[in-house]
């Protein structure tokens, strides 16, 4: 499997059906601060950022973790986790850069995207194509980078939702 | 039992005592009144008793989650509140959406209430299902911005609702704020929740909603965004939100230009056409769970206005400022801007600034006793008397008591009060465009708004006037008959193919209750969701979510029980039949060589009531009819 997801930065309206979908996918409920995404809206530069896993190569979750709860799937490439080991003390949130890891307040673990398995529920609800699952191979061009300028753009954090 | 759809629980805050109290949902409360809407009519009603100043602490004030927000049931976003609104005295009701009802429900509660008056300033901290009252000596006098701006660094992830100045300096027109550009505005909310020296309402929530079956809600969910994506009206409100109403309602000579004297101003279409939201936006704005996203980012990057940056260009405050006041599309964007901050209703201080200059241009007031000189479309002047407004400055003091009490002041100045029931009439002049949509501003339980009832149906491609005030072109393919999800009997009887015509008495009736419905249950009343979205697939939906056995018909009967419940508290503080009425001015003079026909207008509202089943001639619901509603006779 070697696809991921990929944000359209621009397409972003910021509905939040993706987080709904993920945690009740996930968790059984909607509420939003249970997603494995997330989304900063800034109001004072009009727009919306999704927050996905990067599944990146050298996962800063994978090297902080005090368990070795978290790991690189040597198959498919995603970062996953052993939850049943997590302890819960949530230093992997504090270094994923895009706060891709989220802490799980039922189960009192940290968990982060898994792609659904290969058909993410997030992508299959987005209703303007933002967010999609695509070949590694085919990554839109420059979405990642653009993905990231947004992301750098948002100089005060408490001032956008997120949950 | 762990609740299902609903997170189960009402906060009662009682601010002069700073006390609390938690009432459990019941089964009974759920089915009978809903959510939204319809819980605030029946505790406005239990709670306010007859004569209630509206600015005493004996008012109350309710904010209910519709039920189906914080779910991915689409557009299911909106919270209502209300309380005996200080405009009409009458039942005082809006409803706004984003992420505040998402929060409030997984705080663990579907409806906060408000009782009595704190001693000094305060805001409520809302968290997981603790509340707490806090001194809110350090965002008292900051505009509603600063306010969020403070809160949201205090407490991150939460929703903020707040008043600006215009609440804390109790204009009587003043709204509360949602989040930065949307508002709780029409009828005078934000003007309670100052009385009350409430500054703030906070909420932040982790509980989650859970759905009583959650692989059929899904499913239903899924339904419904195909029926919504499927109806004609979805591309192009995807695409222009509201604003694809502007243009049409020029054409027709249907605004409220120059405070209802001309209904289009002379280059209505260059100055504030489609194009003109192509060049000042860039992307899309959703609510929660909303898959139209009909709101925009708007940049104004050159010009006097240069460096605004927010929501906006959307048809309410477009027409507000650029046609009721002949304001530049620019200009509109500031006076929107000073709305969101101040704090105040855009449709009533355009109502009011439009009424101010045109009695400054009859003469009845003078440049002494405004300070400087008043001209429609002079932006600058209409800005700073808004801003007059704001802080009840010289004529802004009398200007704050909305049109139906300033124009009192100054002999000959009513016949320039655009209002109903006391609240200001906003874009529609019912002399260009005759439609459910215009009578609708008649019937509406909170008085001169056009929101409360629109035809699913409209057609703007038509504007035929040979039918006068009865009934107007339906103009589609059978099709978008066929799709519309309302009962055979009544459907035969509101739209008749034969003729290609939809009747306005019946059409308001069905029209009012389903947009009640949707206000209860917290869906967008936009027209692409309104024409597919209908009581079978929203009882289906409510079902699979609360697990409460719901059929379509009951809860249609839901949704008029609690209309009927707020025309009864209408009733009850002395609302006449003849209050019914639009200004002279609609009669008397005509814009596009029309004016209203009042004997023809009275026919059309008797047939509205006998629909409704209220008396033809006062317009008081029947024992009958309240019997089969389950109410109790006033």
């Amino acid at each position: 499997m070697n696809k991921r997801l990929q944000v359209e930065i621009d397409k972003c309206t910021g509905c939040g059906l993706c987080q709904l979908a993920c945690a009740v996918k996930k968790s059984q409920q909607f509420d939003p601060s249970l997603a494995r995404i997330k989304i900063y809206r800034s109001e004072a530069q009009g727009f919306n950022v999704p927050l996905i896993c990067q599944q990146c190569a050298n996962p800063p979750c994978v090297t902080v973790c005090l368990m070795n709860v978290a790991d690189k799937d040597p198959n498919t490439g995603i970062t996953v986790r052993e939850s049943n080991h997590c302890i819960g003390c949530r230093a992997c949130q504090v270094a994923c850069p895009f706060e891709a890891c989220t802490y799980d307040h039922i189960n009192d673990v940290v968990v982060n995207c898994d792609l659904c398995g290969g058909h993410p529920a997030c992508v299959e609800i987005c209703p303007t194509g933002a967010l999609q699952y695509c070949d590694i191979s085919t990554t839109l061009a420059g979405a990642r980078d653009a993905a990231a300028a947004k992301r750098s753009m948002i100089p005060d954090r408490e001032r956008s939702r997120h949950g | 039992m762990e609740s299902t759809g609903y997170a189960g629980n009402i906060l009662e805050i009682d601010l002069s005592t700073n006390s609390q109290h938690v009432t459990k949902l019941s089964p009974q409360f759920c089915h009978d009144y809903l959510g939204g809407i319809g819980f605030n009519a029946r505790m406005v009603y239990d709670g306010v008793s007859t004569g209630t100043d509206p600015l005493s602490k004996e008012n109350i004030l309710v904010f209910s989650a519709g039920t189906m927000v914080g779910s991915t049931f689409p557009t299911a976003s909106r919270t209502e509140v209300s309380a005996k609104s200080p405009m009409t005295g009458l039942f005082g009701t809006s409803n706004s959406g984003m992420f505040f009802a998402t929060q409030l429900k997984n705080a663990g509660f579907d409806s906060l209430v408000f009782k009595g008056k704190a001693e000094r300033p305060v805001y409520l901290h809302l968290e997981d299902g603790k509340a707490e009252i806090k001194d809110a000596a350090g965002i008292w006098g900051k505009d509603s911005w600063e306010t969020i701006d403070i809160m949201k660094k205090q407490y991150p992830g939460c929703e903020v609702a707040s008043i600006g100045p215009a609440g804390e300096n109790l204009v009587r027109f003043a709204c509360i704020e949602n989040s930065y550009f949307d508002a709780w505005a029409r009828t005078g909310l934000g003007a309670v929740m100052g009385s009350k020296n409430l500054k703030a309402i906070v909420v932040r929530g982790t509980l989650g909603i859970k759905p009583y079956n959650p692989g059929k809600f899904i499913e239903l969910s899924w339904k419904a965004r195909k029926l919504i994506e499927s109806s004609p009206f979805f591309v192009p409100f995807r695409s222009y939100g509201s604003m694809n109403a502007a243009i049409p309602y020029g054409n027709f000579k249907a605004l409220n230009a120059h405070n209802f004297s001309q209904g289009c101003l002379p280059d209505w279409k260059e100055n504030f056409a489609r194009s003109k939201v192509d060049q000042h936006t860039h992307g899309h704005i959703a609510c929660q769970s909303c898959i139209i996203a009909c709101a925009h980012w708007v940049e104004i990057k050159e010009g006097k206005y240069k460096g605004l940056h927010m929501k906006d260009m959307e048809v309410t405050p477009i027409t507000a400022f650029g046609s009721g006041c002949g304001m530049s599309l620019e200009a509109s964007v500031k006076a929107c801007e000073m709305s969101q901050r101040y704090g105040f209703d855009m449709v009533s201080a355009s109502g009011a600034v439009a009424m101010a200059i045109e009695i400054y241009d009859r003469g009845i007031i003078g440049k002494d006793d405004v300070g400087y000189e008043l001209a429609f479309g002079d932006d600058e002047a209409i800005l700073r008397l808004m801003d007059d407004i704001a802080h009840r400055r010289g004529v802004g003091e009398i200007l704050a008591e909305g049109v139906l009490r300033a124009a009192r002041n100054y002999e000959g100045a009513e016949s320039s009060a655009m209002h109903v029931k006391g609240l200001e009439i906003p874009m529609i002049d019912p002399r260009g465009r005759t439609s459910t949509w215009s009578f609708g501003i008649l019937t509406n339980v909170r008085g001169g708004d056009h929101l409360r009832c629109r035809n699913p149906v409209e057609n703007l491609r038509y504007n035929e006037n040979k039918h006068r005030f009865g009934k107007e072109r339906f103009g589609f393919d059978p099709k978008m008959y066929d799709a519309l999800d309302m009962p055979e009997s009544l459907k035969t009887r509101a739209i008749d193919l034969e003729n290609d015509t939809t009747d306005i008495a019946v059409m308001s009736y069905w029209a009012e209750n389903l947009i009640n419905l949707f206000n209860s249950l917290g869906v967008c009343i936009r027209p692409p969701v309104e024409h597919r979205i209908g009581p079978t697939i929203l009882a289906e939906a409510y079902t699979a979510f609360t697990g409460l056995e719901m059929d379509a018909d009951e809860l249609m009967r839901g949704a008029e029980r609690s209309w009927n419940l707020m025309k009864l508290f209408n009733l009850r503080e002395g609302e006449k039949p003849e209050d019914s009425k639009f200004p002279r001015r609609f009669y008397e003079e005509e814009v596009g060589g029309r004016k209203l026909d009042e004997a023809q207008l009275r026919e059309v509202l008797r047939r509205y009531y006998q629909t409704r089943g209220w008396d033809a001639d006062t317009g008081v619901p029947t024992a009958d009819k309240l019997v089969e509603l389950g109410l109790n006779p006033v």
